[in-house]
């Protein structure tokens, strides 16, 4: 399977020019950069690790490809994504996220089913990969 | 000013003169504010018509009465103080009418709609009466709660940004069974749509018990997001006949996992605000369809703007609403929408003529609403709709999925495709608004579905003029 | 031109007009005064990017010219005004993306314990991509008596991005013309990768007076002329004196002129004050400068 999380997700792997433009695009609205990475894509695992703390006034893609490029030798293996912060009144959060590395296999997620009572059931979403224990995943 | 002795005289007055009328009269920062189109009678004079326009929705009945002079009556009265003849449009008016804010209940749209569009929508010296928009005081907004949820907090918990939301609704509206609706669902969710959504008229009937729809329906967004990696939702209309049928559904959604329930806007102010309440305390988004409206906001002459709708859902607490496609089967003038638009998503909403907005409103840090799109809309207008509506903004393709020549999977994924090429190339700085076609077309020269939706609806266009338009511009609805 | 010529000729001309880069060679002329040889090489440095651009569009390819440069010359003569119109060049000639100027010294490069260093290098260097980084007094970077100091680290990070980044950024190096001989000696690695040498002269006498002039018309003052007297002798004196910062020191003095004005004015506040001796600075204000005791 591919995990469609992300703005892009739907598109052919973007080219390292394609994500500089996509960066240059968030410099111009004046919005911070960071990079994160994670063995864990489960959809409501919100807190992947930062490759550093977000880019503040930075004026071009270059500066952040620098990390977005370190990271994904790092974690050659790992989903990284790239994530813009707009810190303006009323948003204040992410405006942009956008995958830039996955791994080559992704063995998705398991649906478990629990029956409770009548004909309810509970739903539990569980990663393949994190039967394997970190550091150990998507070998 | 009139002397009290002659003022509260028994016997029917003039309203300009009962005090209804201050041409010098300058709004406070608290008063509530209302801009009212009036078509007075043959004969009356527009000035007097505004005064009783003010006095009705106020605290004025039809004769003098000596009891007001047991009030502070004139705090309490509303005073119009200006009219402007409507432009290009002969016998119509625009009158401003301020409100004190004791008038005014807190936290009760019921209470402030009873006044402002009472009585008065029905008086005998007005041919029409037509509630175009009003400015709420900060200190007024403060008593209510806002969107349960609202778009920083929606785009958050469903990890989704830098884009529309994709929807649609399940078609046929009525007569599935609760698993082959559950199926329909299921397939537009793993194609590619965030949200798929019940229809206004959806509730418990014959054919489908509203349980059985919702353990489908929960089946289908939890294996879609197990197949995608993606928080998926199904606007699960709670809809019922009352406020505790209501309240018994939506925890029902609840306990199955649903992260959005859905209302229609003809249960009423007081229960959408009970919903609301129930949705910021239960973690959930809730979703307005705003069924029925077309009966008094269409017209221009006579009833309330949607925009002012849009003002009081806001208020009342709902995280989406229904507002309009520009492009789509629905009414929709580009300029009336990006009103209505901004009063949905804006901090602070600028006075703006063009656009109906007749007043600066600040939103006093009320969370936004997101704008949903819907109707009539297809893969190919994603340039048109990204443009006109921006990027918070759920845009809902429901035949356009469902309708799909190579099904329903298909018809999602040529959504999620058109819209994600078109966002990148906006990024980009491309020119979408004249290259969309093409940028779509080179899309769907590796995207198959989206090749199919391109040649199945490309000349797909509802063309007819708008009836609720802006009077300060001459505008047209684009194809 | 039909296009048949256009695949093996250029316009010089209207590569230039195309470029906009004449404004700004203008506006360093206005801007500054004098400077006749730092202007002469900023623009023998414009023509030959423009020469190389013209070359890159007949598909005559070269290896890309290095862009890195140092200024030399004493404080207060205009390297970092040069700079920022050097950034706007390189800019509007396609040699850098965005166009800004990142200025900084030794400790914003440098850290104060290990592992420091090169965080702070890099994330100064990150800022200024796709623009030009201004060093000044880069030989603060160079400690060798201090065998533990991390300046060396953030110079070897420096020369990386120098040589593998030419395009992403220029770094301009900066500071006293001997000091940064010394300095390039020592560290030939970076000397080599500097294509671009520009010294920047002191200003003389005369040059001085024009900077002061042009100060205080910006400010809407005049001298009158008694004080125009006590400039002319003024400059010398204070050229002669330590800590001369040639334009910097000369806008310190009207500072301080305008102070001992404004003092003057205020004894004589029991009388209407013309527009005229609002503006005015007397002999008295300079002359009662330390550089006169």
């Amino acid at each position: 399977m591919k995990i469609t999380q992300g703005t892009f997700s739907f598109l052919p792997d973007l080219t390292d020019a394609e994500i500089g433009m996509q960066i240059n695009y968030a410099l111009k609205q004046g919005w911070a950069i960071g990079v994160e990475y994670t063995d864990d894509p489960h959809p409501r695992n919100f807190y992947w690790e930062m490759w550093g703390n977000p880019m503040f006034d930075l004026r071009d893609a270059a500066g952040v490809m620098v990390e977005v490029l370190a990271c994904r030798k790092a974690h050659s293996k790992l989903y990284v994504r790239v994530n813009a912060f707009d810190s303006t009144l009323g948003f204040e959060s992410t405006r942009l996220s956008f995958i830039v590395n996955r791994p080559k296999d992704e063995p998705g997620f398991l649906l478990r089913r629990t029956e409770v009572s009548g004909r309810q059931i509970q739903y539990t979403t569980e990663s393949y990969a994190t039967r394997a224990p970190e550091g150990r995943r998507y070998e | 000013m009139v002397k009290p002795a002659d003022r509260y005289k028994s016997g029917v007055m003039p309203y300009a003169k009962m005090g209804y009328w201050d041409a010098d009269y300058v709004p406070k920062d608290t008063d509530v504010i209302a801009c009212f189109r009036i078509t007075p009678q043959d004969g009356v004079d527009p000035i007097e018509a505004a005064a009783a326009v003010a006095g009705e929705s106020s605290t004025a009945t039809w004769t003098v009465v000596w009891t007001d002079r047991l009030t502070a009556c004139d705090h309490y009265r509303a005073k119009a103080y200006r009219v402007d003849p409507v432009p290009g449009i002969p016998g119509q008016y625009f009158s401003y009418i301020a409100y004190e804010l004791d008038l005014f209940e807190e936290d009760s749209i019921a209470n402030l709609t009873a006044s402002i569009i009472g009585n008065v929508f029905g008086f005998k010296p007005l041919k029409a009466l037509r509630l175009e928009d009003m400015r709420i005081p900060v200190a007024y907004l403060k008593t209510f709660q806002g969107p349960a949820t609202g778009i920083v907090v929606e785009r958050e918990r469903l990890d989704k940004f830098g884009r529309p939301l994709l929807g649609a609704t399940t078609k046929p509206k009525l007569g599935l069974s609760g698993k082959n609706y559950g199926r329909v669902v299921y397939e537009a969710l793993k194609g590619g749509l965030d949200f798929v959504k019940d229809d206004e008229n959806i509730n418990s009937q014959p054919f489908m018990g509203w349980r059985d729809r919702f353990l489908y329906c929960m089946e289908a967004v939890n294996k879609a997001s197990a197949a995608t990696g993606e928080i998926k939702g199904h606007y699960l209309n709670v809809t019922a006949g009352t406020v505790e049928n209501m309240y018994e559904r939506a925890e029902f959604a609840k306990q199955l996992g649903s992260c959005i329930i859905m209302i229609d806007l003809v249960i009423g102010y007081s229960s959408i605000q009970s919903m609301a309440k129930w949705a910021r305390k239960n973690d959930m988004i809730l979703h307005l369809h705003r069924a029925g409206h077309g009966t008094y906001t269409r017209q221009k002459s006579h009833g309330v703007s949607f925009r002012v709708i849009a003002k009081w859902m806001r208020m009342a607490g709902v995280d989406h609403i229904h507002a309009g496609t520009v492009v789509g089967k629905l009414e929709g003038d580009p300029n009336v929408i990006k009103g209505i638009y901004s009063v949905c998503r804006d901090s602070f909403t600028k006075k703006n003529l063009e656009q109906g907005i007749f007043f600066d409103q600040d939103w006093a840090g009320l969370r936004k609403m997101m704008p949903v799109a819907s109707g009539g809309i297809h893969a190919g207008q994603m340039h048109q709709l990204i443009e006109y509506l921006g990027e918070d903004v759920v845009l809902q393709f429901g035949g356009g999925t469902i309708g799909h020549p190579m099904g329903i999977q298909a018809g999602a994924t040529a959504n999620r495709v058109a819209l994600e090429t078109m966002v990148k190339a906006r990024n980009e700085g491309k020119d979408i608004w004249n290259e969309g076609p093409q940028i779509l077309a080179d899309a769907a020269k590796w995207c198959a579905p989206l090749r199919a939706a391109l040649d199945t609806w490309k000349d797909v266009t509802f063309n007819y003029e708008s009836t609720d338009t802006a009077d300060f511009v001459p505008t047209a609805t684009p194809a | 031109m039909s296009s048949g010529i256009a695949t093996d000729h250029v316009n010089l001309n209207s590569l230039l007009a195309d470029s906009n880069v004449n404004e700004v060679l203008q506006e360093l002329d206005t801007e500054l005064i004098g400077l006749k040889p730092v202007k002469a090489r900023v623009r023998d440095i414009a023509s030959l990017l423009l020469v190389e651009r013209a070359r890159k569009q007949l598909g005559l390819v070269g290896s890309a010219p290095s862009l890195h440069m140092s200024f030399t010359g004493n404080p207060g003569t205009g390297k970092t005004t040069v700079a920022l119109r050097m950034a706007q060049i390189l800019h509007r000639l396609g040699y850098v993306r965005k166009g800004h100027l990142v200025a900084v010294t030794r400790d914003d490069l440098v850290g104060q314990y290990i592992g420091h260093t090169a965080p702070k290098t890099k994330e100064v260097l990150k800022k200024a991509m796709g623009g030009v980084l201004f060093i000044d007094e880069a030989y603060y970077l160079y400690r060798p008596e201090n065998e533990r100091d991390y300046g060396m680290e953030a110079i070897e990070i420096l020369l990386q991005v120098m040589e593998n980044q030419r395009d992403d950024l220029v770094v301009i190096l900066a500071g006293y013309a001997e000091r940064m001989n010394t300095f390039f000696k020592s560290n030939p690695g970076l000397s080599s990768r500097i294509a671009h040498h520009i010294d920047f002269p002191d200003y003389n006498a005369m040059e001085l007076e024009q900077i002061a002039d042009s100060m205080l018309k910006k400010m809407e003052y005049r001298l009158s002329v008694s004080g125009l007297e006590a400039l002319r002798e003024y400059i010398p004196k204070r050229a002669q004196q330590p800590h001369f910062a040639n334009g910097r020191s000369i806008r310190n003095a009207l500072d301080r002129a305008r102070l001992r004005q404004a003092n003057r004015l205020f004894s004589l506040k029991d009388r209407p004050l013309s527009r005229d001796e609002l503006m005015t600075i007397e002999g008295e204000d300079l002359r009662n400068s330390r550089v006169f005791t």
